[in-house]
């Protein structure tokens, strides 16, 4: 109820992780970078070209495709 | 009373390690001679330049076996023991995800370490404390150094050190790298405070298949026991590269007792990837609440300057900017150097060695025709590599290439790149070899191979001259026209031979794309320095033998009469072996509109650098006489070095204002316009055949230097046909554009 893709939201939106898809091709990756359910992620912007996004983890910046956001459902 | 409202539980701090095993650990530590000690932080931590504070000039810089990955050490004296101090590459957790990851973790199982020093950014605790979480699964004892505490608190960030160290049971250092604030005291506190710290304990099911796992290892003895609780830990998460490590040494038996344990577990519903990954973020997150008392949030400088760098419309035209203003640097800056060291230093010491060797004239010749000239080919690369490695360590160590791969990203994804790889094509442009090392970022080795195979298409500053005088001499009118269309055309043959490559031999590999944007920091200029000289230091020491030795094979070519009656050394380049194989080789050009001896030989040198092509071309069209070297007297010599130096960095003071105007190549062409050597272009290349063979000059081959990096960095095979491709390639194309131009020129 509520969830949406990562890829779903718009620059400035916050969401909280519900749960990262078990084929995510960095899915051992997200999860030690704080990935982990209930971490707070904000979409700080899209790059110039569309893609990829920056986003603000854990007081981090990280960039990921939308592709790769596609398998990260959240809940805003 | 009902029973009491549970109390929110403090950390269980009883030890997870056998209590007596650590006493006797931290003992061994502290009475070690010569203790070894691994140097362990995230990326962008500023791990470098607080070893490079703490160990100073007894840093060692080498390479790992078998990768080409730094490896720095230092033997640091502290009273009666010799520390062995190893920094290993960064690494946000001790599952290996890149090559340089892997390093970490095999030292921590390998190389018996006696104390790990932990490296922390105080502005961002917890996710660095996930990495620190991990090493207390080692029974080793740990000291932490809690770096950048400046910039935390510039931030509104104050990291109370005394409760962290409480919190970990390990010793806390507030260290500031960049200004060696700490680091004597890091040291002490690292052999003698350091302490196998607190454990972290996982959900009760984790901690049983652990405790199985643990003790079928006890019984082993093969692996080491400091260790044993880790790679429990992973063998539960499932670490790919691991189970594979631990199945190839003869361990299948416990990858299959974790296997049965994962599978109970996995029947239980808990995956023991996300309920360990969450139990050390949840710790690390009430850690660094309690040692992070207060938090104001800040616009930082790292967001404002983001907004501008990132910006949807400025910040692509900020980038390219940016990139021109590098590449001017370096060839303003560095070009009156080249030119000093083919030129004036040449004949300074031309003149010695004639002077000294006069009594053996055969020694003389390989001196001053080989030797000299080789060594000088190899150096006059020095300047060029010098100012781009600083201008790159600038823009690495500051945080900017993160972001410029951040724009690129959406270039590369239809070659099955990501923006990483963008930085070391752009990096070409300036000169083709750091560009080479540069692909060293990239995780896939297929996309470290692809990139540096299309690497040498991009036009490196050096063959920008050849372009500017067949311009001059055929083109008078389109000059900047024809040098934007040989860059541009070199970047088209680049992505399509890159697409080829994706289709044929080196599939993309696929997987997500993730990137860091570390937060802007001003670099240490004094690690920047290190960095850029060692790196320009490493190039002369790796590519030396192939330069020498090619620089060696075409002297021999060119001293060899093939008409018999005339002595080695003493033949016109015409009557030279070389000449001779010029001219068999010519006809494979008539195609293309070049089929001369002339045009074929001065092509020849262009494998060494593109640096000499048009000098060649002015040896052989103007019959210019190499520079007969007169013999030289000690004073005069050290006189004309003395003012030569004078000279280049007089020029290259004084031309630094002009970087930041535009480039034009009018002026240049026109200045070039009056010169004999344009003239006899003029007279010997049709338009065509002279369009034709610019093309061929920019795709043709890697300079030795490019091959030698290639070699170094992915073996003779990549090397070798990428030269192959590279010439096929060039033929193909100077026979299209001949065939097209001569009928519309």
């Amino acid at each position: 109820m509520g969830d949406v893709t990562l890829d779903t939201l718009l620059p400035g939106q916050v969401a909280h992780v519900v749960a990262l898809d078990q084929a995510h091709p960095l899915r051992r990756r997200l999860l030690e970078l704080g990935f982990i359910r209930g971490a707070r992620i904000e979409i700080v912007r899209r790059a110039p070209l569309g893609d990829p996004l920056q986003l603000r983890l854990n007081n981090t910046d990280l960039a990921l495709r939308a592709a790769d956001l596609v398998g990260v459902r959240v809940r805003l | 009373m009902t029973a009491p409202a549970p109390v929110t539980p403090r950390h269980d701090p009883a030890p997870r390690h056998d209590a007596a095993a650590c006493a006797e650990t931290v003992a061994r530590l502290r009475a070690h001679r010569q203790p070894r000690a691994l140097v362990i932080g995230n990326p962008n931590t500023g791990k470098s330049t607080l070893i490079n504070a703490l160990a100073g000039t007894h840093l060692k810089v080498g390479n790992w076996s078998g990768v080409t990955v730094e490896k720095r050490e230092a033997q640091l004296r502290r009273g009666d023991q010799t520390v062995h101090l190893l920094d290993l590459p960064g690494a946000y957790s001790l599952s290996p995800h890149t090559p340089e990851e892997l390093i970490t973790r095999t030292a921590l199982l390998d190389e018996a370490p006696d104390v790990l020093l932990n490296v922390l950014d105080a502005g961002n605790l917890e996710r660095n404390l996930y990495l620190t979480l991990q090493l207390l699964e080692f029974r080793v004892p740990l000291a932490l150094a809690l770096n950048l505490v400046d910039e935390a608190r510039n931030k509104g960030l104050a990291v109370n050190s005394g409760v962290l160290g409480e919190e970990l049971g390990v010793p806390v250092v507030e260290t500031v790298g960049s200004k060696g604030m700490g680091t004597a005291e890091l040291l002490n506190v690292t052999l003698v405070g350091a302490q196998v710290g607190h454990a972290l304990r996982y959900p009760a099911p984790i901690e049983t298949a652990a405790a199985d796992l643990e003790h079928r290892m006890a019984s082993l003895q093969t692996l080491p026991p400091h260790a044993h609780r880790y790679l429990a830990l992973s063998l539960l998460e499932g670490d790919p590269s691991l189970r594979g490590r631990l199945n190839a040494t003869g361990h299948a038996a416990l990858v299959e007792a974790a296997d049965v344990h994962r599978a109970a577990l996995d029947a239980a519903g808990l995956d023991p990837l996300i309920e360990i990954a969450e139990a050390r973020y949840a710790r690390a997150g009430e850690i660094a609440r309690r040692a992070v008392p207060q938090f104001e949030s800040k616009l930082t400088l790292t967001e404002r300057l983001d907004k501008l760098a990132l910006h949807p419309v400025l910040g692509i035209p900020l980038f390219l900017g940016l990139v021109l203003l590098v590449f001017r640097l370096t060839f303003t800056v560095a070009s009156p150097f080249v030119g000093l060291i083919g030129g004036p230093l040449q004949a300074v010491l031309s003149g010695w060695a004639v002077g000294l060797l006069g009594w053996a004239p055969l020694l003389k010749d390989i001196v001053v025709g080989a030797v000299i000239p080789g060594v000088g080919t190899v150096l006059s690369f020095l300047p060029t590599l010098l100012v781009l490695y600083l201008a790159m360590s600038f823009l690495e160590d500051s945080g900017y290439m993160a972001r410029a791969a951040f724009l690129a990203d959406r270039l590369m994804r239809g070659l099955g790149l990501d923006g990483r790889a963008f930085i070391p094509l752009i990096l070409g442009f300036g000169c083709n070899v750091p560009a080479i090392y540069a692909t060293r970022t990239l995780e896939r080795r297929t996309d470290r191979v692809l990139v540096s195979m299309i690497l040498p298409f991009m036009s490196c500053s050096a063959r920008l001259p050849v372009y500017v005088i067949f311009s001059a001499a055929l083109f008078p009118r389109a000059g900047a026209w024809i040098v934007w269309s040989m860059y541009l055309l070199g970047m088209a043959v680049a992505f399509a031979f890159a697409w080829v490559l994706r289709k044929t031999s080196l599939p993309a590999e696929g997987g997500g794309v993730l990137l860091e944007l570390p937060p802007y920091r001003f670099p240490a200029w004094k690690v920047m320095w290190h960095h850029a000289a060692r790196r320009t230091a490493s190039f002369a020491k790796r590519a030396r033998t192939t330069v020498l030795a090619t620089v060696a094979v075409v002297w021999v070519l060119l001293s060899v009469p093939a008409v018999s009656g005339q002595a080695f050394g003493q033949v016109q380049p015409r009557q030279s072996l070389f000449g001779e194989v010029s001219q068999a080789i010519s006809p494979v050009f008539a195609p293309l509109g070049f089929g001369s001896w002339q045009a074929t030989g001065a092509l020849v040198p262009g494998f060494i650098a593109k640096e000499v092509v048009v000098g060649t071309l002015g040896q052989i069209y103007l019959g210019e006489q190499a520079v007969k070297a007169a013999p030289l007297g000690l004073l005069a010599g050290l006189t004309q070095a003395a003012l030569g130096t004078w000279d280049a960095l007089k020029t290259s003071v004084q031309s630094l204002p002009g970087i930041v105007s535009l480039p034009s190549f009018g002026a240049d062409t026109s200045t070039e316009l009056k010169s004999p050597l344009a003239a006899a272009l003029g007279q010997a290349f049709t338009p065509a055949g002279g369009l034709a063979y610019l093309v061929f000059i920019l795709l043709y081959t890697p300079c030795v230097a490019t091959i030698g990096a290639l070699q170094a960095e992915h073996g003779r095979r990549v090397a070798w046909l990428t030269v192959a491709y590279e010439l096929a390639i060039a033929w193909v194309a100077a026979f299209a554009v001949y065939q097209v131009a001569r009928h519309l020129l």
